[in-house]
């Protein structure tokens, strides 16, 4: 089975329910063979992007273009793209063997061709032994790879997943994870995922566009998002312990800020003669305990949290918390209302306008 | 309604032992009474002495769930009702049939053993109005049925006025028979009927559809099918708004085609109601009466008389009592067999599936 991706492309797309915006002039272009993640929180269009792309919606502005060719009013035939639903859709009332069978039964394929695609695929999938058995008698995990199959048996370009693991228990979610990037190395078609669960697109997807209100908010890789957010929405989405985020001032001196710690020094993202309110982010890894000799921010213990191999621990200044992830050994002995002075790398802050959300760079 | 108290603690009554709460035997006691009252002593001695034995019975049990089933007894009223009205009756009916008894004479009932059966099991007009049964239910069925399962196709799709237009194709089933006949009569009616006003455009004449055979029957059957059509669309449509809508477009993004589409996914939805419909229809067009009888009373001659109308004759119009119980029992006996054969079928596909 050999199969390669088309490209894709949205372009200003734009879909209303009645008088509810489902997409907002959504764009973004996933190149071919890319395994590509929608990411955001429920109901900010996920679903209606791929079911736009599937064709099962169509947009009331904007294009799609698939390979090149534009099929915003093209039918849901011809355009090569195949679609897992979030609820599997296996049909209840066929096999195994014949929910495989019946998009390849349809296309007139020849019937020894068929069964010969139907084994192949059951076995790629590992489910030779549950051909002849009916969805509903089979596991969740088992549903997830009849509805994959179904999906890649008639060679689709384009593969669409409705956030395929929501469905599945937290063991077998590693596991199709896994299986899931095998398949799309196998095949190398191009895989579009919608998912709400931030590992999930940092883990799988090659490239994560991150959605708010039925638009692209950043599209970036992994650690594109992780390393430089275009804004709060993004940075307090990706990365886990999530990011800190504290009050802070500009001092006017182009290289530190006033926050409830005390000055806290930024590099060249603080800006010189400005008084603007800004909100700083820190990452938990970020923040270190001062050694001797550090210029060090006052702040006291307020709750440790044992993770094993790490521990996070919460400090307290002013009101404000900063949560920050320590090696085990040196929370050892650390007691709520403890002194702790602590050291923010200043490379690593985040600086936000207070205002809008947006990243200064 | 298993709730244990006090009184619960007392053993059970042995099968035969003489105790108040001991109601197994409290029936088998009363039903021997009764057969021997019925058999031994006059009509009326026998009436009474059957009623105290059942009272007997009846208090028994009561008796025996005092305290104990306290939920059970709540629902007694209802069920002493139902005993009153419908099974007494029926069991009733069912001893008559066993006797030779004319509701008009003054005669004692006398026992005949099963000659009633003997002589309705061998006469030909019996066997004619059954046929005559047949054809109509299977007619009429078979047309409620597709007229059914077509409006619910409609009404399963969205269109402007859709929920006026069902609430008005339900109407017929919500009409009393009387109404429906009265209806059907104007309708057929020769001189200034709809129908035959319609037809007088074209050849001039009058038309008369109840005068012939197939006219009659093309006319009731066409009656039952408009007025019951709705109950089988109602069942179908439930089935077809049970499909998930995402199977439809998974459907649409592999591709199937309408008829597959159809018969995979849509069907074995609807598959186990339209049996159910099937199998209420039946049996009510086993039963049909009202219609026929208010539209042609059987006629032109007898070739519109369903087994129905036939008992009916039998029993109201020639005193025929216990002939008529006979008959009765044969049909509900057959409805019941069909029944059963049909559910059979039913289950093994329904498994076999």
């Amino acid at each position: 089975m050999s199969q390669t991706g088309a490209s894709l492309s949205l372009a200003n797309v734009s879909k209303f329910y009645g008088r509810v915006r489902a997409l907002d002039g959504l764009t973004f272009d996933v190149k071919p063979g890319q395994f590509f993640a929608l990411f955001g929180p429920s109901s900010v269009g996920k679903t209606t992007t791929l079911r736009t792309i599937a064709g099962l919606v169509r947009p009331d502005a904007g294009t799609v273009t698939i390979a090149g060719r534009d099929v915003t009013d093209a039918p849901i035939a011809g355009r090569g793209v195949s679609m897992v639903f979030q609820s599997f859709a296996l049909y209840p009332h066929l096999t195994v063997y014949d929910n495989f069978a019946y998009p390849l039964r349809e296309a007139k394929v020849a019937s020894a061709e068929i069964d010969r695609r139907v084994k192949e695929t059951a076995e790629t999938l590992k489910l030779t032994h549950r051909l002849e058995r009916k969805p509903s008698t089979l596991s969740g995990g088992e549903q997830q790879r009849v509805a994959l199959g179904r999906s890649l048996i008639r060679r689709p370009s384009i593969l669409l997943l409705d956030e395929p693991l929501t469905n599945l228990d937290a063991k077998l979610r590693n596991d199709m994870r896994a299986e899931l990037k095998r398949l799309h190395r196998q095949f190398g078609l191009t895989v579009i995922f919608a998912t709400p669960d931030e590992l999930e697109a940092l883990s799988m997807g090659e490239e994560i566009a991150v959605m708010r209100d039925g638009a692209v908010v950043q599209r970036g890789t992994p650690d594109e998002l992780y390393e430089a957010p275009a804004n709060l929405y993004v940075a307090t989405k990706i990365g886990s312990p999530h990011m800190n985020l504290i009050d802070a001032t500009e001092r006017g001196d182009a290289k530190s800020f006033d926050t409830p710690f005390g000055i806290v020094g930024a590099g060249a993202r603080a800006m010189a003669n400005a008084k603007g309110k800004r909100i700083l982010g820190i990452r938990p890894n970020d923040i270190r305990l001062a050694r001797t000799g550090d210029t060090a921010l006052a702040a006291t213990v307020h709750l440790i949290e044992p993770l094993g191999d790490v521990t996070i621990v919460s400090v307290e200044a002013n009101g404000q918390t900063l949560r920050m992830v320590l090696p085990e050994q040196q929370a050892i002995g650390m007691k709520m209302g403890d002194a702790a002075p602590i050291v923010i790398d200043p490379a690593k802050i985040h600086v936000f306008e207070a205002g809008t959300g947006e990243a200064i760079r | 309604m298993t709730s244990v108290t006090t009184t619960g603690a007392k053993s059970p009554p042995r099968i035969l032992q003489p105790r108040l709460d001991n109601w197994p035997a409290a029936f088998i006691l009363a039903i021997i009474i009764s057969i021997l009252a019925i058999a031994l002593l006059p009509p009326k001695a026998s009436f009474w002495v059957s009623l105290a034995a059942c009272a007997l019975a009846a208090a028994s049990a009561v008796y025996n769930a005092w305290g104990r089933y306290k939920g059970g007894l709540l629902v007694a009223p209802a069920i002493a009702l139902l005993f009153v009205m419908n099974i007494f009756p029926l069991l009733w009916s069912l001893g008559l049939s066993f006797f030779s008894y004319r509701a008009n004479r003054m005669k004692p009932p006398a026992f005949i053993g099963l000659d009633n059966y003997e002589k309705i099991l061998t006469d030909p007009t019996v066997w004619d109005r059954l046929q005559t049964t047949a054809i109509m239910a299977i007619l009429t069925v078979a047309v409620q049925m597709v007229v059914g399962f077509l409006l619910a196709l409609l009404f399963s799709k969205q269109f402007p006025l859709r929920r006026y237009l069902l609430i008005l194709v339900l109407t017929p089933m919500m009409l009393s028979y009387v109404a429906i006949g009265a209806f059907f009569r104007y309708y057929y009616e020769p001189t200034f009927g709809l129908l035959s006003q319609f037809v007088r455009m074209f050849t001039g004449e009058p038309f008369i559809l109840l005068a012939t055979t197939q006219g009659a029957m093309a006319g009731i059957v066409f009656a039952d099918a408009w007025m019951w059509s709705p109950f089988v669309m109602l069942l179908v449509l439930a089935g077809l708004v049970s499909v998930p809508k995402y199977l439809y477009e998974a459907a649409a993004i592999d591709r199937l085609s309408g008829w597959r589409q159809f018969w995979n996914i849509t069907f074995p939805y609807i598959r186990g109601l339209l049996m159910l419909a099937l199998l209420f229809r039946t049996i009510e067009a086993f039963k049909l009466f009202d219609v026929v009888f208010l539209l042609t009373e059987g006629g032109p001659g007898t070739s519109t008389e369903t087994i129905a109308i036939y008992v009916y004759r039998q029993a109201i119009q020639f005193n025929k009592t216990s002939d008529s119980t006979a008959i009765s029992y044969i049909l509900l006996f057959t409805v019941i067999v069909l029944t059963n054969l049909y559910l059979y079928l039913a289950n093994r596909r329904a498994r076999e599936a």
